[in-house]
């Protein structure tokens, strides 16, 4: 019976020690570094291939979570929506050969693509809605992204507590998927404020940390190395995968 | 016992990749449970679906916490829903900061550990079986046709209605049950219901997200195989710790294993 008592709690001990153990290597830098290894090859091996499955008008969620930063609530914000985002400009620029702006009306004229696709958050839950709007390659053939040019960067209008802004980052080759698009409409209806109006990114093929909202500005660079902490997001600023697609 | 003679039973390959299964296991399952905290919740179906919830873990109120499993609702305080925020102090939380890497709350850092550790898991697993079958002793694990009549009376003796084992190779008809179903469907099964909840993958072979019935629903078979897999890992320690655990851990070490008696003339 004692030897049986040993046993149970050198097992037990072992098994709360992971949770201590694990935390104690996740703060030492060399093998918090070793655990990121994992990303390039997800990348390599996964990347974004094939479609994202596309649903049906019945499959639609009823109630579509909004987990994002907050809505932006200053005054220029403000008044866009009250205008009816009438003075909205999406500029884009960087490393293309034709800078320009677009209007939400000119992005309107455009040939529009619909989805019903299924949302992923890297938390974990899902959620399928209804995004119509501008394919981003359709975008870029207009500015045409010059040879140097790898990244596509969104630049948003939400800002957390501490006043940094949201941004993200697509590669060329997903920048160009058929799926990704710039979405103005939200489930028939235009994109609601709390959505991303009037612009959001839809990538259904990466979590849904991708798929910013508000968008206001696209830098196409070679890196985006320099663009605030160089990790190519606000999330993997904080430590979150580039490579969202798993 | 009656001392047999001494075998080499663990070749390094099975020693090592078992040993790193074990490291693996326990990176996994904490920061599994880490990436759950972030959606405690699991659903039945491919959307989230308040209506399909199986299981969720909640605090209705400050300092309360709740477990609902179908629909049953258990106050588990302390433990579930409302515990060790895993900076000495208490937090709405689903799982504990004693049981996550990192014990407290950080879904980057835990999905990190997961997926370098699911690759960890993945290639110890592929070692052990290329060099077992390269070696032409997989088939001593594995249950075949053969065994099946023998699965009754081994559990019989081990219920003590039997004074005989049924004669049987290194492995008896029931771990052969037991390394065959966690080694080559339930494992498996975890992997691939894993990798169905990646969008990148769900592009790319869409079959396999809709098999498991979708997102979600793999979400829910990917927590079950753990349980499933930490059922197996109490049994498995149960039977080792029992079973003469020095010649047990001796062999998973060094290779040699000491026979009993009837085992003996049979292997």
């Amino acid at each position: 019976m004692k030897r049986r008592l040993f046993i149970a709690t050198s097992i037990s001990t072992a098994l709360t020690a992971c949770a201590p153990i694990g935390t104690a290597l996740n703060n030492n830098a060399a093998f918090h570094k070793l655990l990121g290894a994992a990303q390039p090859l997800d990348h390599a091996l996964i990347g974004t291939r094939g479609l994202a499955r596309e649903y049906r008008e019945s499959d639609i969620s009823r109630e579509f979570p909004i987990d994002s930063l907050p809505t932006p609530t200053d005054a220029a914000y403000d008044d866009m929506v009250a205008r009816n985002f009438s003075p909205y400009r999406l500029a884009i620029d960087g490393a293309v050969e034709h800078r320009r702006t677009f209007s939400l009306a000119q992005l309107d004229a455009m040939t529009q693509s619909t989805q019903i696709t299924r949302h992923d958050c890297v938390e974990g839950w899902s959620a399928i809605a209804k995004w119509s709007g501008v394919r981003l390659s359709d975008v870029l053939a207009l500015v045409k992204p010059r040879a140097d040019a790898r990244y596509v960067v969104f630049h948003c209008m939400d800002r957390d507590d501490q006043g940094t802004p949201y941004y993200e980052s697509l590669d060329l080759h997903e920048a160009m998927h058929p799926q990704t698009i710039l979405a103005l409409r939200f489930n028939g209806a235009p994109m609601p404020p709390d959505h991303g109006a009037p612009v959001r990114l839809r990538v259904p093929t990466q979590l849904g940390y991708k798929s910013a909202k508000w968008v206001k500005r696209i830098e196409v660079v070679g890196s985006f190395a320099a663009i605030y902490s160089g990790k190519g997001g606000y999330w993997e600023d904080q430590g979150y995968e580039w490579y969202a697609g798993i | 016992m009656q001392m047999g003679r001494m075998i080499y039973r663990y070749a390094v390959a099975t020693r090592i990749s078992h040993w790193f299964w074990v490291i693996a296991f326990a990176a996994l399952v904490s920061s599994g449970l880490q990436i759950f905290n972030a959606a405690p919740f699991l659903d039945a179906s491919d959307k989230s679906s308040p209506a399909h919830r199986v299981l969720s873990i909640q605090s209705p109120q400050d300092g309360v916490g709740t477990t609902t499993l179908f629909g049953h609702t258990f106050t588990t305080t302390g433990w579930l829903g409302y515990t060790d925020d895993g900076m000495g102090g208490r937090t709405e939380r689903a799982f504990p900061g004693w049981i996550t890497i990192p014990s407290y709350q950080d879904l980057a850092d835990g999905r990190r550990w997961h997926f370098f550790f699911a690759w960890i898991a993945i290639a110890a697993w592929l070692t052990w079986v290329i060099s077992s079958a390269i070696k032409g002793n997989l088939r001593e694990m594995i249950l075949c046709p053969s065994d099946i009549p023998k699965l009754w009376p081994m559990q019989a003796y081990y219920l003590k209605l039997r004074r005989e084992p049924p004669p049987h190779g290194i492995y008896n008809p029931l771990q052969k049950a037991a390394y065959t179903l966690v080694g080559f469907v339930i494992a498996p099964l975890v992997v691939l219901t894993g990798i169905a909840l990646s969008p990148g993958i769900d592009a790319v072979a869409q079959p396999l997200t809709w098999f498991f019935g979708g997102r979600q629903f793999a979400r829910l078979w990917h927590f079950a195989g753990m349980l499933l897999l930490i059922g197996f890992f109490i049994v498995h320690t149960f039977q080792v710790a029992t079973q003469g655990l020095f010649n047990q851990m001796r062999s998973m070490i060094t290779g040699w294993y000491r026979t009993s008696e009837n085992e003996a003339t049979e292997a």
